[in-house]
This record gives C-alpha cells, structure tokens and sequence, in this order.
C-alpha cells in the first residue's frame, strides 16, 4: 500500500503568492495514497529537510513528492535527505510548481489548480515509482588533453604535476599553438615566447606526460572514466628516436620558398622542416605535398645530409590506442579570414595585413626579427592604422560577438610600434574600447596617453591605393566628420573564429557546438568548463574567444575537475538507463543501430546445456546514457527506461 | 504447368542430396482459387506442389518460425518478388541467415507462371533494383486515387468508416511476415497503449501504430489486406507509406540483406542536429 509523503513549498512569495498552498496541501492530503501533506516556507532550508526526514521516519512514507521549484535546483539536495532518512533516493520526485506554475500565471485560482494537477500527477507516478542503485563504473586515471596551445599546455602540466598521467595531442609538428606566434603580451608586455617556452621544455620533459606531436584525434568511445581513444601519428618521415634536432637537413633542402603557415605568410620555410626555431619537439617533418621527392621521385638530398639516417621516406601513418579516463579539449581558434572585406582590401594591397601577422612583425623570432618593415617593400612604415572589429560585432558579414581579445592586442599593437618607431604615428578606428579585465583599462589609456595612439570613433569604409599610400577613408563619429588618413600600413583586427574543423570534430568526439562552432559547456555559468557529455572538459579559446589569462584559468579549472574525477576508484552515475525485456525481445537489433552511443550488444540467451536459445539486446550500463533513443524504436515494447518507465510515465498522464 | 514440372523435379533434387531440409511451397486450398501453404519433406510431398497464377501468398513468414532455421539446415521456398524483398528484410533484421535459404523464384502475367532466374537473394538484387524503377504496382488503385483526391476531413470520415468494421481479430498481424515479434505492443498490458476493445478510438490505434511499425519494411504483398475478414483495404495504407519513405529517406525496403532499417539508422553527417 503506498503511502506518499507530499510536501508544498511556499519559495518565500515565489509560488505562495499565486498559488494557495494551505488549499493545495488540503486538496492532496485527500488523493488516495497520500499519507502527509503539508507545506512550509522554505523545504530546501535545513529545518525544512529536517521536516521532510522525519516526516518519512514516523509515517513509514514509501515515496515522496517535493512540490516546489525546478528539478535542476534541488533534486539532488532532496534526493539526499531521502536517503538519509532511509529511503531510496529514486522514490522522490518533484513537482514544478515554480517555473511551470507560479511564475508564469497571473490567476490565483487557475494555477492552484493548476498545480493541484502537477502534483497528483507526480504523485500517481512516485506510486510507481521503482527502488534504483547508481551504477558503480571504474575510472581509468590517465587524461587525454586534446591541443597544445596554451590552454593544454596548463592542463597537462597541472593534471601532471598532481600525479596523474597525461597524453598529449597536438596536430602541428610542434607544441606552442597560437601563443608561440605573438610577441609582446598584454598588459605587462612580457616576451609571449619566454614565457611559453619553458612551459612547452617541461610538458616534453616530465616524466608523466606523454607527447604525441603532428598526432590526431581519430575516434572517441566509451564514456568518461573509461574512453577508447585512437590517435593517428602522421608520418613525420623523420624517425624521432634518431633525430638530434642538429638542422643539417634543413639548411640543405632545396625548396626554400613554402610560404611560413608559422609566420602566416610573411615568411619562408623549407620543406622539410620545424615550423619554428624553439620547436618542441625540436625534430622536423617533412611536408609531403612540397618535398620533390615525394612528387617526382627524386632529391632525398635531406637523407643524404643526415648522418644519423634518421629520414625515411618510407614511413606510413600509425594508429596509437589509448585508454582514458578523462579528456580536456583545448583545440583553440583560428582567425577569420579577412579577404571577406572587400572594403578593407586585405589580400589585395599586400600592407594590409592582419593583427596575427603584426604579431609575427614585431617578433623577436619573426621574419622580420622583431623590426616593423612594411611587406610590399621591407620599408619602415610611417602612419599605420588600425581597424578594430573587422569580422567582429557585424551580423551582416562577419560575426556578431565580440572577439574579445582584439581591442587589447590592438592597444599593444600601437605601443609596440611607438616604442620600436619612435616617429612613427597611429590612428585606431574603433567602435568602442572593451577593456575590462585587471590592469587593462590601465594599459589602454598608456596606449593613448603615453604612446600617443590616436583613437577615431568610427568605422572604415573604403580603403585604396594612392601615391603609394594606403588612403583610409572613414568616418569620426564624435566630430561627426568624414576622416581620410594616408597610411604605410594597415593593421586589421580580424575576429576569433572557431577551428575550420570544428563541428566535424566535435562529433567525433561527441559534444556539442553552438551556431559558430565554438563547443557548449553544460552550463554557462556554474558548470563553465565541463561539456555536455560527462567526462569531457574544454579549456581555452575552443569554447569562445578567450586571451590567455582566461585560457589559462580555465585550463587549470578542468585539471582540477579531472583530478576529482581521478580521486575516486569508481565513479556513481544516475541509474536512468534503458533496461531490456529479454523474454520479449525479437532480436531485431534496431536499437543497436539507433543507439548514439554504441550502448547495446548482443546477448546470448543459453539453455542448461549451453545450447544457444537466442540473442537479445542487451544495455550495457556503463554507456547508456538514458537518452530514450531505442526505447522509443523497439516494435515489441521490450526496452524501457528505468526511472521513466512507461508505466510511471502513462500513470503521469492518467494523473493529470 | 512446365514450370511447376520443373519446380517439383529440383525440389525433389535438392531433398534427395541433403541440399535443403524442407520446402515451402503452394497446394490445393478449399476452392479452386485458394492455396494453402505446403511444408515438403519428401518425395512423395513434393508432387503435391501447385503453382499457378493463384499462388498470391507471401510465405516468407514461416521461415520465422521458431526453431525452424535454429539447425542452420538450407529451406528452400518459392517466392515472389516481393516475398524475396521480405527475405532480404528479415535478415536485414537479424530474423533469418540468408545462406540459409533457396529462393524458388516465380512470377506471373496473367495466367502465365514463368520461373525466376536465381537461387539466393544476391542474384535476385538486379530484378529488384529493376522493381524499385519501374513498379509493376504503382500502379493504378482507384481506391487510392480517390482518397488522395480528399481534404484531410473526407480522409478521416473515410478511415473512421472503415475501421468501425474492424473486430481486432489480428488477422493482418498473422499473415504479416514482418510481425514476427513474440510478444506484440498491443498486447502488452502495463501500460495498455493500445485499447483492447474494437471500438474506433482503439482500432484506430492498432492500425495507425500497425503503419508506423511497417513502414519502411512493408513491401506490399498484400497478405494483410487480403486475410482482413472485414475488408478493410489496408494495404492502401502501408502502400501510402511505402511512397512517404521513398520520398522522404530515399529507402526503398528490402533490396539487400544488409540494408540499414530506415528508423533505426542515422548517419553522422545528417544535417539534422538533433543526434549528436
């Protein structure tokens, strides 16, 4: 005989303001099976769990139903008290009468009863409600950090430092991403690469970290705490076991003239080659599509220079597989191409560039050692302009969110120019100044006050060619005057757009992206850092333009969430998973195929001497995730979802 | 009558060297016109074997009978093109081993039965490819006609009619090859999804649940329609969705063993974000 407990939260004046709880508690301490029911201020308050325990105690109550606010809020807070006063923390269940009732009425009488309804509806389901134990999995403790930018760069060496093993993935032949390629970092001005440098030497040499480089990510499986990964290690041609790094091949390469993807086209490279001289690891690749060898069969004058005989020009891909129990994803961004700005002319004047070449300029590493030189025709320039938000905060063309990092870099960029080119001038279009952060509106009004950056409210619309100079032709909106500026060169502050890859790889791993690309947390603001699928996490500018303190911050926020994921033997997971009637199952496997995480095998049903009966679907725990995919495919009704059978389910609807 | 001749002799062959442990073929019925299935084992049996152009029934369903094929023994039967795709689906479905089965292949203009070339469903997959262009049912129903021609009110009126007559007898679901689950929805008890009683709310849902569950897998044999007691024209119906799959997921059911069932596969490259 069941005998409910049914308990009315006022929420302050939340849901007692619309809905007449006094009437409420009456109305349901009638319906049939109902034992208690009664209301109060505030349930969630620790003297109102205290109620609802011992409540349970001296009634004997054999399930409950807390009618209040979301389940998202205090499911897990009562489910707690449930169980602490001795019942099966599935036996509880709420009623929204918050969100679904109160807030959204404006008739006193329509939502009480209105919620008379939720309730009686919940009530009639927890009758039927089943006693469940969360499923004990165990946990593999070795993380996979996905990117070695940055961002992964600080998550493998937290997760490390705290004793757990990492593998790390980078698909370039060398770690370092996208910080590796700037020079000076906003606001303290600090040498990018002397300070990713020694963080890149100590993630290659520590000993619990394992570094596949110019490696990818082929197929995810499993589920967290236990991963099946497979990475392929693209052949380098380079055998990395012989390899000093000493460069002999690489002064010998004929082909000279590749266009640097490092120095974003300022540069050159060879073709066999580090795609810069701080590499790490220090080893080159060869870069199959330009080497002669490999487009006509001749050359090998690298094999010939090597004394180590360390190329082979017979090495293939090779797969790697890997068994993990958390993954950090940290595959960064790109920056969006700016040819889409006819207006702005980059890609056609060749001193139009973009603030990741400028950065390449004013490195110290850079093609052009750390000097300003224009790139039509290496001359200093001396009026450059700056246009911020080209791509960002533009529906029409580009994005529509801010990038973020732009109007600080932009900010450094004058700086760095004033202090390199002491004459030297600099008008900054902009639409407005986002400098928040610590120290940062501090630095833009350096920028302005100290290196003299002249900053014009408005937009650019056309620039062209003339007399040799760049002629910018915008508008200040503050004077509310046309500007027209005749510079050397034109700085473009191009938006943070995720990598081209993204969505595709996105399902190989199986999270989910929003409309640009970028990969969704579970919760914008209290779950910012895990995604939503369990046991994988994202760190830097892979979920949204991010600048490296961000990056960093939320690097070590997903080492940490990993390390508690790795301080237990077993993990305990939601026992909400499809279940299987084996006597009724036809076998016909289509809920193997409709599965989305690969969660049901087949099963062998035996007689007494192992003779084979027949096969049947069987849910393997560990994968399920619960989603209702199968149970709404089988013909014979076989599968059902524990914790939202049908029958639980159809007594709901009836209840209403 | 040659080809019935010459069907007798290869079973009677085939039976006589262990190729096969049993066929399933036609025999005389009540009437002149009706057939009842025939199960051969030997010689003797296997001169009771009929085929005409009355021999209209699907007989792919009694390959899933259980235990039938649990020896891995070969069974011959004698198919129509349709009932050869009813193969193909089964196995696509795990129900049968397609190496285990001879197809006696057959076919009809008029009164004229010519046999099939071929003995297992891979050499039958051209013909059915050939069907899947150009099918010999598509064929002028007038029934069908007319109910295309009805705004969705006349539509319903005309089913609601139709359905009042149903007596939930499960006739269809028997002669259905496709209905091979041991324990069917509507029988299921805790919930009862389906109204047991045959008024029209509950017949209604019996055959709306009936289409759904056939879709996509239904490959218009006609022996639901024709075992329905009541004449409800009910491969109207599966025919209507038949063209819906067509149309909407390119599936065209039973040309393979290994087809992917078209409800339960999904491709991660669908344009679709609702699967992951």
């Amino acid at each position: 005989m069941a005998k409910i407990g049914v308990f009315i939260c006022h929420c302050g004046e939340n849901i007692a303001a619309k809905v007449d709880c006094t009437k409420l508690a009456a109305a349901m301490g009638e319906h049939p099976g109902v034992e208690v029911s009664v209301e109060y201020k505030y349930f969630c308050s620790d003297p109102g769990q205290e109620s609802v325990k011992k409540a349970i105690r001296e009634n004997n109550l054999t399930g409950i139903v807390i009618a209040a606010c979301s389940p998202r809020m205090h499911e897990a807070t009562f489910r707690k008290a449930c169980a602490e006063a001795g019942l099966n923390p599935y036996l509880c269940e709420i009623a929204n009468i918050r969100e679904q009732c109160s807030w959204v009425h404006t008739d006193g009488d329509m939502a009480t009863a209105k919620a008379a309804d939720i309730v009686r509806s919940m009530v009639e389901k927890v009758k039927r409600n089943n006693i469940l134990q969360p499923i004990e999995v165990p946990v593999t403790r070795r993380a996979l950090v996905i990117g070695g930018g940055i961002a992964g760069l600080q998550a493998a060496l937290d997760i490390a430092n705290a004793g757990q093993e990492v593998v790390l993935v980078e698909r370039e032949p060398s770690l370092g991403g996208h910080m590796a390629q700037l020079s000076e970092t906003f606001p303290t001005l600090d040498c990018s690469q002397c300070i990713m440098t020694p963080r890149m030497v100590e993630t290659a040499q520590h000993p619990n970290i394992r570094l596949l480089t110019y490696a990818e990510i082929e197929s995810v499986d499993g589920y967290i705490g236990n991963f099946k990964v497979r990475v392929r290690m693209k052949a380098r041609y380079v055998d990395m076991n012989a390899c000093t790094g000493c460069g002999d091949c690489i002064t010998k390469c004929p082909v000279k003239k590749i266009s640097s993807e490092f120095d974003c086209g300022l540069g050159k490279r060879t073709a066999i080659y580090t795609p810069f001289a701080q590499s790490v690891p220090n080893m080159p690749v060869i870069d199959k599509a330009s080497c002669i060898y490999f487009k006509n069969g001749k050359c090998k004058t690298c094999q010939k220079s090597c004394e180590l005989n360390a190329i082979n020009f017979e090495m293939q891909d090779e797969f790697i597989d890997l068994e993990i129990g958390a993954i950090v994803v940290a595959t960064g961004f790109q920056v969006q191409n700016t040819a889409l700005y006819g207006e702005y002319g980059y890609g056609k004047f060749p001193d139009v560039i973009t603030g990741l070449q400028f950065e390449r300029l004013a490195s110290a590493s850079g093609p052009t050692a750390g000097r300003i030189l224009r790139p039509s025709d290496g001359k200093e320039p001396e009026n450059v302009v700056f246009i911020q938000c080209a791509g960002s905060r533009d529906p029409s063309k580009g994005v529509r969110y801010c990038s973020k990092i732009c109007c600080m870099y932009t900010a450094k960029h004058a700086m760095l120019y004033a202090h390199k080119v002491h004459d030297g001038k600099t008008h900054i279009f902009y639409m407005d100044i986002r400098a928040a952060g610590k120290g940062y509106d501090e630095f833009t009004r350096r920028a302005i006050e100290e290196d003299e950056a002249s900053y014009v409210r408005g937009r650019v619309s056309k620039l062209w060619q003339e007399n040799g100079k760049l002629m910018v032709r915008g508008v200040d909106t503050l004077l509310g005057k046309p500007v027209t500026v005749a510079a050397d060169m034109v700085v473009l502050a191009t938006a943070m757009v995720p990598q081209p890859n993204a969505k595709e790889f996105a399902k190989t791993i199986g999270i989910a992206y929003d409309e640009y690309g970028f990969y969704n947390e579970a919760h914008l603001k209290l779950r910012p850092v895990e995604s939503s699928t369990a046991g994988v996490f994202l760190a830097g500018a892979c979920q949204s333009p991010k600048d490296i303190p961000d990056s960093v911050a939320q690097a070590s926020a997903t080492a940490s969430k990993v390390l508690a994921l790795f301080s237990k033997e077993k993990l305990e997971r939601e026992p909400v998973i499809a279940v299987n009637n084996e006597a009724t199952c036809a076998g016909c496997w289509g809920c193997v195929l409709a599965c989305p995480y690969n969660a049901i095998e087949k099963k062998d049903i035996r007689d007494r001497s192992g003779k084979l009966v027949k096969q049947v679907a069987y849910v393997n725990p560990g994968l399920c995730q619960g989603c209702g995919t199968c149970v709404s495919f089988c013909r014979s009704n076989s599968l059902d979802l524990a914790g939202f059978t049908e029958k639980q389910i159809f007594a709901e609807v009836m209840g209403l | 009558m040659i080809t019935q001749e010459k069907y007798r002799t290869t079973v009677k062959e085939l039976l006589a060297n262990g190729s096969i442990k049993m066929a399933i073929g036609y025999r005389p019925g009540s009437t002149s016109d009706r057939r009842r299935p025939l199960f051969i084992r030997t010689s003797e049996e296997a001169d009771q074997l009929v085929l005409d152009s009355t021999c209209i029934t699907n007989l792919s369903g009694y390959l899933v009978t259980e235990g039938l094929l649990s020896d891995e023994k070969r069974v011959g039967i004698f198919l129509r093109p349709e009932g050869i795709r009813s193969i193909n689906i089964l196995a696509a479905e795990y129900q049968l081993n397609v190496d285990q089965i001879i197809i006696f292949g057959f076919d009809f203009t008029g009164r004229e039965v010519r046999a099939l070339q071929g003995q297992t469903t891979g050499d039958f997959s051209a013909l059915l490819s050939e069907i899947r262009e150009n099918p010999p049912l598509a064929t002028k129903e007038p029934l069908l006609e007319r109910i295309e021609k009805m705004n969705a009110k006349e539509r319903f009126d005309f089913w609601q009619q139709e359905f009042s007559r149903c007596i939930k007898c499960y006739a269809c679901r028997q002669a259905c090859p496709m209905c091979y689950c041991r324990r069917c929805i509507v029988d299921s008890n805790q919930p009862q999804w389906v109204n047991t009683s045959s008024h029209t709310l509950g017949n209604f849902e019996w055959n709306v649940v009936r289409a759904f569950h056939l879709s996509g897998r239904c490959v218009q044999c006609g022996n639901c329609d024709r075992a329905c007691p009541v004449n409800i024209p009910l491969r109207l119906i599966n025919q209507r969705m038949a063209k819906e799959v067509v149309d909407g997921f390119d599936h065209f059911a039973g040309l393979s063993p290994t087809q992917e069932p078209v409800l339960a596969s999904f491709k991660k490259d669908d344009t679709e974000t609702f699967i992951l």
